[in-house]
């Protein structure tokens, strides 16, 4: 029977899995239960943790369509390094670069619980180790590194594997230009404060200087603007927030703009 | 009465009072807090911090002690007497050699294992440590340990580097716990010693995975997560960068050199400048003979030396194991005045799963017997025999099954007051009741684990703690086991 597969977000519904210790009816069925899923899927292996059982069973689909059983699976020994990118059935349509063992030594037992061991090597070392990490309750989430678990955890987030290849920063070179601009406009307000208590003949300069600095800040938020987008094209994992935030940073700079401008208008220019 | 076993002599001698007489025979002058020899193998304590005198403690409790061992049981007497009695060799300098039969009315076998280096060529003649490796399993063999280590340390320092091995010694050994402590306190002093780019170091064990203990391995709850102990103890031996082969039963041991056969029939080798493997354990080689003087050795022992008790030993294969085949009274089925307990009664089989090569070579830890879980069972033991004593013969005996109950255990990581580390975790109940609890036949919500300084400070506190109450100071029986 076509089993349903657990899948991110739902927690699996057992915590770990435990070795089979009766071969009966019942392992069998859970057995041909994996196959049905399997080829239903469309998938090259399953653990039997992903349906929801707590027995450690792997099956994993051959080339030529049978199955390869491992009851009770053990990792022995293993050789070289091997990173791959790998999917799996818990986390459909994401995918993850991870380092596991090239060569590995498994030890199993069949259904009838006779003993026997295997060599694996490449694409099936690695299919074997991510399924018996699942009998041990881990997924290939707890196999990454530092920084491709933050990517990982990213595409989680947005659900999606396609163009997370990086990190969203938090520093941009247009910050500089906000900062330009932040600058221009406090040098503004001090005109402002400052021309309250002169002649009209400084203020009428004072005037002229905040109209020349008003310019600079208006084109340095119109370049800011431009230009913020174009860099964030280069930071496609955050590109939503990225508009938002240009938008708003542009909008509150030019209010504040306007605000002093409209006030230095009534107060300071002398006409 | 005649005992053996420090926590069921004392409380025996407590409880029973100078109307009765506890007799304690053992071969040794001085009494070890084992768990400590693991930084006594650092160089972080002195031999005398983990060691005292038996003597004067026993003479403060009122009880007889004989620094001898047992070499044989009477259960039935002799020919000339219905009493039984147990021959005792005295070890004690000025007695050596010299035997005694010393007549009991109820006798508990607390005699631990035999330390069986014999079984691994190489490892050891019989309980004699060899050349080659290094143990931490008595105090005089942790001291020896770190002066080995001490001289790696200083070749390191002149640049010459160093490959460290740590494990079991063959393919049926329990006490992975003392490895696993022995191998990051290594880590740990070789960090402390500005030399750890200097070393590589491996562990090798039976375990057919990183994490099993001898106890089929554990899910422990942490932050709120199950956590399997395969995945706690890859995390933390990937951490403290120390690789590890597993599954494997070390057949021979050369001068820095390890041959293995690992359980899918591979044979391997690795070599060691500095190797520290546990040997297997077997019982102590009492003999028994009945009235007539006919040998019952076989009655009363199991194959592996260890006295039978009230435990199933006809439970068969793995699928049939059940909690209730261990033994609850720690009484052995012929002789209801004879009891066992610790590392010297007879399991009935593993906890973990029983495995072995296609070679047909036994490859899976045995079952551990010490620590918490034998200071209870030493002390159920002895309240069965002083009610029996005291309240008649009939009295019903305490039980202390360890599918019934719970261990503590607290592994250290490292010894430092402020950066050392020590693994805290709780396991319930010791031998899994697939019954009681479908999966993994424990509760997981009494079987947790942490890893921390904190766990080092309850380490440190727990070891001046149990010292205190084996010298019978102030309050030795506020103390829990």
């Amino acid at each position: 029977m076509i089993q349903q597969i657990i899948k991110y977000p739902t927690p699996p519904s057992v915590q770990y899995s435990t070795d089979v210790r009766v071969f009966n009816e019942n392992i069998f069925s859970l057995i041909d239960d994996l196959k049905d899923t399997i080829n239903a899927n469309d998938l090259d292996g399953l653990a039997a943790f992903q349906i929801g059982s707590y027995y450690n069973i792997v099956l994993i689909k051959n080339q030529d369509g049978t199955f390869l059983e491992l009851l009770n699976p053990r990792l022995i020994s293993t050789n070289g390094k091997i990173t791959t990118k790998e999917t799996t059935a818990y986390f459909p349509n994401l995918s993850a670069d991870v380092q596991r063992h090239d060569k590995i030594s498994i030890v199993y037992q069949d259904r009838d619980g006779a003993q026997h061991s295997l060599q694996a090597e490449g694409a099936l070392s690695v299919l074997i180790q991510r399924k018996i990490d699942y009998t041990f309750g881990s997924s290939f989430l707890h196999k990454l590194s530092k920084e491709e678990k933050k990517i990982f955890e990213k595409k989680l987030e947005f659900g999606s594997d396609v163009a997370i290849s990086e990190v969203c920063p938090t520093t941009f070179k247009r910050d500089y230009l906000t900062k330009l601009s932040n600058i221009l406009t406090i040098i503004i307000a001090a005109a402002f404060v400052v021309g309250l208590f002169m002649s009209d003949e400084l203020r009428l300069s004072l005037w002229h200087a905040q109209l020349y600095l008003s310019y600079g800040v208006l084109v340095t938020n119109v370049v800011y603007f431009f230009y913020a987008q174009y860099e964030g094209r280069g930071y496609t994992s955050c590109t939503s927030c990225q508009i938002g935030n240009i938008l708003g940073t542009t909008v509150i700079s030019l209010t504040k703009l306007t605000l002093i401008m409209i006030l230095s208008y009534f107060l300071v220019n002398p006409f | 009465m005649l005992v053996s076993g420090h926590t069921a002599a004392t409380f025996a001698a407590k409880w029973l009072g100078s109307a009765h007489e506890v007799v304690v025979v053992t071969p040794n002058a001085k009494w070890n807090w084992i768990p400590s020899n693991i930084w006594v193998g650092v160089g972080q304590m002195k031999k005398e911090e983990v060691t005292f005198d038996l003597a004067p403690v026993y003479a403060k409790a009122g009880i007889t002690y004989k620094q001898a061992k047992a070499v044989s049981l009477n259960p039935e007497g002799s020919a000339s007497s219905n009493k039984p009695f147990v021959t005792v060799e005295f070890t004690e300098a000025g007695k050596a050699g010299t035997t005694e039969n010393i007549e009991y009315d109820y006798i508990i076998n607390a005699t631990g294992p035999k330390l069986n280096f014999g079984a691994t060529p190489g490892l050891g003649v019989g309980s004699e440590l060899g050349e080659h490796t290094v143990s931490v399993c008595t105090a005089d063999h942790a001291v020896h340990a770190s002066h080995e280590l001490e001289k790696c340390i200083e070749k390191m320092k002149k640049g010459e580097r160093q490959k460290f091995l740590i494990g079991t010694g063959h393919g049926m050994c329990t006490c992975q716990g003392a490895a696993f402590e022995y191998i990051f306190n290594i880590e740990h002093e070789l960090n402390r010693a500005g030399v750890r780019d200097m070393a590589d170091i491996k562990w090798i064990s039976n375990e057919s995975f990183l994490g099993d203990f001898g106890v089929g391995g554990l899910h422990m709850k942490t932050m709120g997560y199950s956590v399997s102990s395969k995945i706690f103890a890859e995390s933390l031996f990937t951490e403290r960068g120390v690789d590890w082969i597993i599954g494997a039963h070390v057949n021979k041991v050369e001068s820095g050199k390890a041959h293995y056969e690992l359980l899918d029939g591979s044979m391997g080798e690795e070599e060691f400048n500095f190797s520290m493997l546990i040997p297997p354990f077997a019982g102590v080689g009492l003999k028994a003979f009945d009235k007539a003087g006919e040998d019952i050795t076989a009655t009363v022992f199991a194959p592996n030396g260890f006295m039978k008790v009230d435990a199933n030993y006809a439970a068969g294969a793995y699928e049939n194991w059940k909690a209730s085949d261990w033994p609850s009274t720690y009484q052995n089925p012929t002789y209801s005045n004879m009891f066992a307990c610790g590392i010297a009664f007879a399991p009935p089989h593993p906890i973990s799963k029983p495995m072995s090569s296609p070679n047909g070579t036994p490859i899976n830890p045995t079952p551990p017997r010490t620590g918490m879980p034998s200071g209870i069972i030493g002390k159920a033991v002895a309240h069965s025999i002083c009610d029996r004593i005291l309240k008649g013969e009939n009295a019903p005996l305490h039980e202390a099954s360890m599918a019934n109950m719970g261990a503590a255990c607290v592994a250290s990581a490292g010894k430092g007051l402020f950066n050392g580390t020590a693994a805290a975790m709780t396991i319930y109940p010791v031998i899994p009741d697939f019954e009681k609890y479908p999966g993994t036949g424990r509760d997981t919500d009494y079987t947790f684990g942490e890893i921390g300084l904190a766990g080092h400070w309850i380490k440190h506190i727990l070891h001046h703690l149990f010292i205190w109450k084996a010298k019978l100071k102030a309050g030795w029986t506020l103390i829990p086991e």
